[in-house]
Formats: structure tokens, sequence, C-alpha cells
């Protein structure tokens, strides 16, 4: 369960003061699949890196599971972001040298899992998100876009955390491929319910989602609540 | 995969940039190993000196030098004297003998056995004997002008010996010592055979140079004459040099017996406890025996220029040392702080998914001392090779005035100044020069490595604390 509490987070530029994020506030229950939809430089990516804890709010609070974020040291912050947090980026962001496996195992290392469960744990994720088995030891520059997202997914599960953050996943994805994403992610909401909040500006992939968002000069509004959509029908 | 492995995977990420990297560092590394050789070479051999011959003080007569030059004799009763001067160690006296061979003495008209040296106040110190000893020296053109030159002022002229000098053979020098040591104060380096025993009292056993028993076919036991006396060879010594090889040591008694002057001595070599006090001690000895009677010298005045500029080469190699450590250093900062700058959104990519602070810092640490240890490896190689020449270019460069100067004359010639055994103070100078050998001992070169990878975590620290300022919110940079 994740409580946003009305969020602020504003910038300076030059002696102008934006606020993308504005007061914000809104619930989730566990095992959601929810979209946040709005033009770009509407402030959907700061929106989600205060719920990831990879910038801090000027004002508000992230509550997820009763534990105030706001109220937590920068170690603690580290802590939640590799343990309750998966990440999925618009550009991948997997470390290029190393293989698919490899970028899979990184969190359960930062975790200290020991090395032969994270392999084994890798692979079987791998599996999950659909890459091809011989791929996985491939290096991660050697993958096509649609591939290094799927093995971006797996990374995001790879602690099974509370809450995953898809920021555009689609965005660097021919339609298709992005169509596979979708899928994907919301056959993950479901089968591990895990709560899902994807960033996109692509209105009919948002169609897909349980919950829809909109944000617009630093609020969030919501489309009605209508009963989950089976993926891909 | 695990940090370490992570580390080593990117040192390698781009190999153009890692070899060029690793090539610099090798050059910086190599230079400071190479310093550190030769000043631990440099600092050895200035340890040496020191020990050896730093605490020396060489008395002659006033007015005199070996077989050169006027006045009275020393006396051994001036031993006792020069004995109570404060901080001196030990007094060895010696008397000098010139031993003329057999086609020399004939050819001199006298053939008298104990010549004294020319009338008109020629050679003081030096009394001439005959020998059957061949000299291990040729006269070579040298020795023939040092001849020439010495049989005007011995008074020899008139004897039809001007002008040809076919029967002309070099003098071999006798010394009577008080104590093992050569005429410079250092220890006799005996190679075979035994010393003499007790320095102090008659006996005709003597010290023979290595090639003077070559050219003879003497070995330790073997017998030879001097003024028709039969010795018997007690041992054979190495000076280290031609002219110091070409001379045979007695006791101090037997040889002033030999020259019929009892209680004379050549010279007097005092020893001093302690370099700080030479020179206090010399400024007491020379008052104490009369600035009249005797001539107080620094037996290592001469080394001393030596010992300084090698005390320069030691200083200066340990600031290149310094100076090329600093640049590894520098080197490693600098590429890391490039590293850490390109990598910016992988450090947040990296915080992003939780890693922790000291994660980051030890895999760019690590990083770090892969390309230092690929460095040391290169540099360890290029030191090896190098610190050999560098040291001696160093040396070479530093003291080619110093050493050029003291060559004088060493070629076996009795007519200049060079004194007997030891190669003399002149000699020793450029010979110690050469001596020194930089060669890369395992424990330096490790020493030497040890400090590079100090000065590469300081170097790699910097930077590595660098990324744990970078914000995970990074990760979001242009996109
Ligand atoms: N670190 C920052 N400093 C200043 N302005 C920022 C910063 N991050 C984002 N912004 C501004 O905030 C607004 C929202 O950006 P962003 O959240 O990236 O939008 P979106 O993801 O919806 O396209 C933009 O106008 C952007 O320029
Ligand atoms: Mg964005």
């Amino acid at each position: 369960m994740i409580e946003v509490k009305d969020l602020v987070r504003q910038f300076k530029s030059g002696d102008r003061t934006i606020k993308p994020v504005n007061g914000v506030s809104f619930e989730l229950e566990k095992g959601t699949l929810a979209s946040i939809v709005g033009k770009s430089g509407s402030g959907k990516s700061t929106l989600l890196s205060l719920l990831g804890a990879l910038d801090k709010p000027t004002s508000g609070d992230v509550v997820v599971d009763g534990v105030s974020l706001a109220g937590l040291p920068a170690g603690k912050l580290t802590e939640y972001r590799r343990r309750d947090i998966g990440f999925v980026f618009q550009q991948f962001n997997l470390i290029p040298n190393l293989s698919a496996v490899d970028n899979v195992m990184l969190p359960m290392e930062f975790a200290g899992m020991r090395k032969a469960a994270r392999l084994e744990r890798a692979r079987s994720l791998l599996e999950q998100v659909q890459l091809d088995p011989e791929k996985q030891s491939r290096r991660i520059n050697k993958l096509s876009g649609g591939e290094q997202q799927r093995v971006a997914i797996a990374r995001a599960l790879a602690n099974e955390p509370k809450l995953i953050l898809a920021d555009e996943p689609t965005g660097n994805l021919d339609e298709q491929t992005g169509e596979h994403i979708i899928e994907l992610l919301s056959s993950l909401s479901r089968d591990h319910n895990t709560t899902i909040l994807v960033v996109t500006h692509d209105r009919s992939l948002a169609q897909k989602t349980e919950r829809r968002f909109r944000l617009q000069q630093g609020k969030l509004s919501e489309e009605t609540v209508r009963p989950r959509v089976a993926a891909g029908a | 995969m695990s940090v370490l492995a992570r580390s080593v995977g990117n040192a390698f990420r781009n190999k153009i940039r890692t070899a060029a990297v690793v090539a610099v560092l090798a050059v910086a590394i190599g230079l400071a190993l190479a310093m550190l050789v030769a000043n631990q070479a440099v600092g050895g051999k200035v340890q040496e000196l020191n020990a050896s011959v730093g605490t020396v003080l060489t008395v002659n007569p006033a007015g005199a030098q070996g077989f050169d030059g006027g006045g009275e004799p020393l006396t051994t009763a001036q031993t006792a004297t020069a004995a109570a001067v404060p901080n001196v160690v030990s007094v060895v006296g010696t008397k000098a003998l010139r031993l003329e061979t057999a086609t020399a003495a004939s050819a001199s008209t006298t053939g008298t056995t104990a010549q004294q040296a020319g009338p008109g106040g020629g050679p003081g110190g030096g009394t001439s004997v005959t020998t059957n000893l061949q000299a291990a020296i040729d006269a070579g053109t040298l020795g023939n002008r040092n001849n020439t030159s010495g049989s005007t002022g011995s008074g020899n002229t008139g004897t039809g010996n001007t002008g040809t000098a076919p029967t002309f053979s070099l003098p071999i020098t006798a010394t009577g010592i008080g104590a093992e040591v050569d005429t410079a104060g250092k220890a006799l380096n005996i190679t075979s055979g035994t010393g003499l025993g007790d320095y102090t009292v008659a006996s005709t056993k003597a010290l023979v140079g290595t090639t003077l028993a070559t050219k003879n076919n003497l070995k330790a036991g073997s017998t030879f004459t001097i003024a028709g006396k039969t010795f018997t060879v007690a041992g054979i010594f190495d000076a280290g040099t031609t002219f110091g090889n070409n001379a045979v040591y007695t006791t101090l008694a037997e040889a002033q017996a030999l020259a019929a002057t009892p209680g004379e001595l050549s010279s007097m070599v005092v020893t001093v406890n302690s370099m700080a006090n030479v020179d206090a001690a010399k400024t007491a000895l020379q008052t104490a025996l009369g600035s009249s009677k005797a001539d107080v010298t620094q037996g290592q005045r001469n080394l001393d220029t030596a010992v300084s500029s090698l005390d320069s080469v030691k200083n200066i190699s340990l600031v290149a040392f310094i100076a090329a450590l600093g640049t590894a250093g520098l080197i490693i900062l600098l590429i890391m702080v490039m590293l850490v700058r390109e990598r910016r959104r992988e450090i947040g990519v990296l915080k992003a998914i939780g890693a922790r602070n000291r994660t980051i810092g030890l895999q760019f640490v690590l990083e770090a001392l892969v390309l230092v240890a690929l460095g040391s490896v290169v540099g360890a190689a290029i030191a090896s090779v190098a610190s050999g020449g560098i040291a001696s270019a160093l040396i070479s460069s530093n003291s080619s005035t110093a050493a050029t100067s003291q060559r004088g004359p060493g070629g076996g010639g009795f007519g200049g100044a060079g004194l007997p055994g030891g190669g003399g103070p002149f000699g020793g100078a450029s010979q110690l020069l050469t001596s020194v050998t930089a060669s890369a001992s395992p424990g330096v070169i490790a020493a030497g490595v040890a400090a590079v990878f100090g000065v590469a975590v300081v170097g790699a620290l910097v930077p590595a604390l660098l990324t744990a300022r970078i914000r995970p919110i990074e990760v979001l940079r242009g996109e």
C-alpha cells in the first residue's frame, strides 16, 4: 500500500520557480497496475523520482506500508530503493559491459544474496520476461532495445519489490515491441501481485491499465476507475 | 560477478585508453622505481665510504709526501702525541720503501744495496732497496716519462741512463705498516693466506699484491728477497687497483730495520671516531704535532667531493622518486576523476538499483588499483632495465668535474704524488664513482611498488569519494 501525501517538488530555474509537482496526493493498493499520462515536461519523471526516493520532495511525504520516507536517512533510502523499488527506464539504463544475467544479478548482489542463488533467480527472471536463453550471457550492448527492456524489467523484479516504477518503458521501442512490454508488465503485476506505476504519453497503452492518472500543471487527476481489462484483450 | 570482477572489467572497458593510461603510469612508476633503486645504491655507497675512509686523517712530514719533498721525518714518538688528541681512535704508522728491481739496480752506478735517495733535498721519506721481484706494471709512456724526470732529480744523471731507457723497469712499493690497513687507513683485503700477526715487531713475513704475486709466481709460503734478506709470503691482498697491487707490505718494525731508520715514519694514518669530529680532530692534530713538523691531510679530502656529489645524486634521486611517485598519484587521480564524470549516469543507475556508496567507491578504487598494478608490472620491468643506466648517468653528469680532476697520476709513475696501496686518495674518487652499481633488488622494487600503491589509493580515494556525492537522480539525466 502506497500513500502519497501532498507532494511538492519545486525547481529554481534562473529567478523563476517551477513546481512540476505541486500538491499531489493518491493511494495505490497492492497489486495495482496504474498509469500516469501527461505532456512532455509536465513533471511525470519528477513525480516518479520522488516515489522511488531518487530525489527528495520540497514538501509532502510518501508512505510505503506505513513507513514514511520523509523521516529516513540516506542509508535507509538506499535500502528502500534496493528492497522495495524496481525501476524501469525509457533508456533501459543497464550496465553496458555486463551480460544480461550479470545485470539482473546486480541488485541481488547489493542485497547480499549468495552467488548461486543470484544466478538461479536471474535465469528464472530472464525466462519470465521471455529473453531467449542463449542471449542471457550476451553483453547488453549486443541486445536489441526490446530485449534490453526485458532485461531491465527482470532486473527491476530481482529483489521482489513492493513497487515497480516504469518511466516511459516503451518510449524507445517500436509500437509492437512496446505493446509486448506493457503486456509483460501487466501479467507480472497479476502473477507477482506487484504494484506497478507506468508513466507514458501513449494513451492507448494507458488504456490497458486499471487506474489512469493525468498530471497537469503540477496536479494529478484520475480518470474513472474501471475494472481491470485483461492484458491484450 | 563480484565488485573486484566488475572493477577489472571496467578497467578494460576502453582497451586503447587503458593501454595509454598504463603506458603513462608505467613511465612514471618505472621512473619512481629506478630513482628509488639509484637512491638506495648511492646511499649504500655513501654509507660504506663514510664507514671506511670518511674518518681517516693522514699525517705526512711537513714538506714531504710519499717519496717527494724534504724536511724532518716523523717518529714513532709522535704517534703517541697523535693518539692523545681527542676523538682519535687509532694511529697507525707506515714506513715506505722503494724496491728497485734487479735490472734497475744494476743500471745504477753505485750498486749499493741500501741506496739513500738522492742528494740535494730529493725524496725525503722513501728509501730504495733492491729486490728480486719483478714489477707487475710495464713502464709504458707514463713510467718512462716519470723515470726521466725522476732520475734527473735523484742525481743519476751522467750514468748513460738519459736518452736510452730500455733497461728501465718500475720500482715496487714496500710499506711497513703498524696495523692491517693500507696507507689510506682501509682494512686490507687479504684474498689468500693470512695477515702478518703482530705488525709492530720485525718479521720476515710479507703481504704481496695480487698482480705482483702473479707476475712473480708467488703464493702464500713462497719466498723472495728484499735487500738480500729472504721474506716469506704470508698472504696475498687485493687493493682494487693495478698500482695498489704492485706493492708489498711488511711489519712497520721490519721496514724501519730495512731502511736502517729505526723509529722513523713516512706517514701516520689516524682514524677519528666519527665524521662529525673529523674537522675538529684535524685541527687539534695539526696543533699537537706542530705545523713545522707535520702536515695533516684528510685522507678522504679528495673523496669529499665524491661523497658530496654522491650525496647530491642521492638527494636528486630522492626528489625525483617522490616527484615521479606524485606524478603517478596525480595521473591516477585525474584519470579516475575523468572516469567518474564520464560514468556519472551509470553511477546514478547503480544508486537507483540500491548500491551503497561504499560499494561504488570500492569499485572505483579497485579499478584504479588494477590500472596501477598493470602500470607497476610494466614500470618494474622498465626500472630493472633502466635503473643501472639512470644511476650511472646521474652520477657521471653530476660528478664529471670531480671525477676527471682526480684521476691524477695513477699510471704507475712514482715521480708524481701517488701514494702506495689502496690506489691512494687520488685514484679513489673516480674509482668509487664507477663502482656504484645500481642493481634493482626485489626488496627495493617491492618497497617502491608498495609506495606506488599507497599513493594510488590516496589518488583514487578522492574520485571514489566524489562518487558518493553523485545523486541517484543522475540516472534520469538526458532523458
Ligand atoms: N533538476 C532540475 N532542475 C530544474 N528543472 C528541472 C529539473 N528536473 C526537472 N526539471 C523541470 O521540471 C519539469 C518536469 O520535468 P520532468 O519531470 O522530466 O517532465 P516529464 O517527465 O513529464 O517530461 C520540466 O520543466 C523540467 O525542465
Ligand atoms: Mg520524463
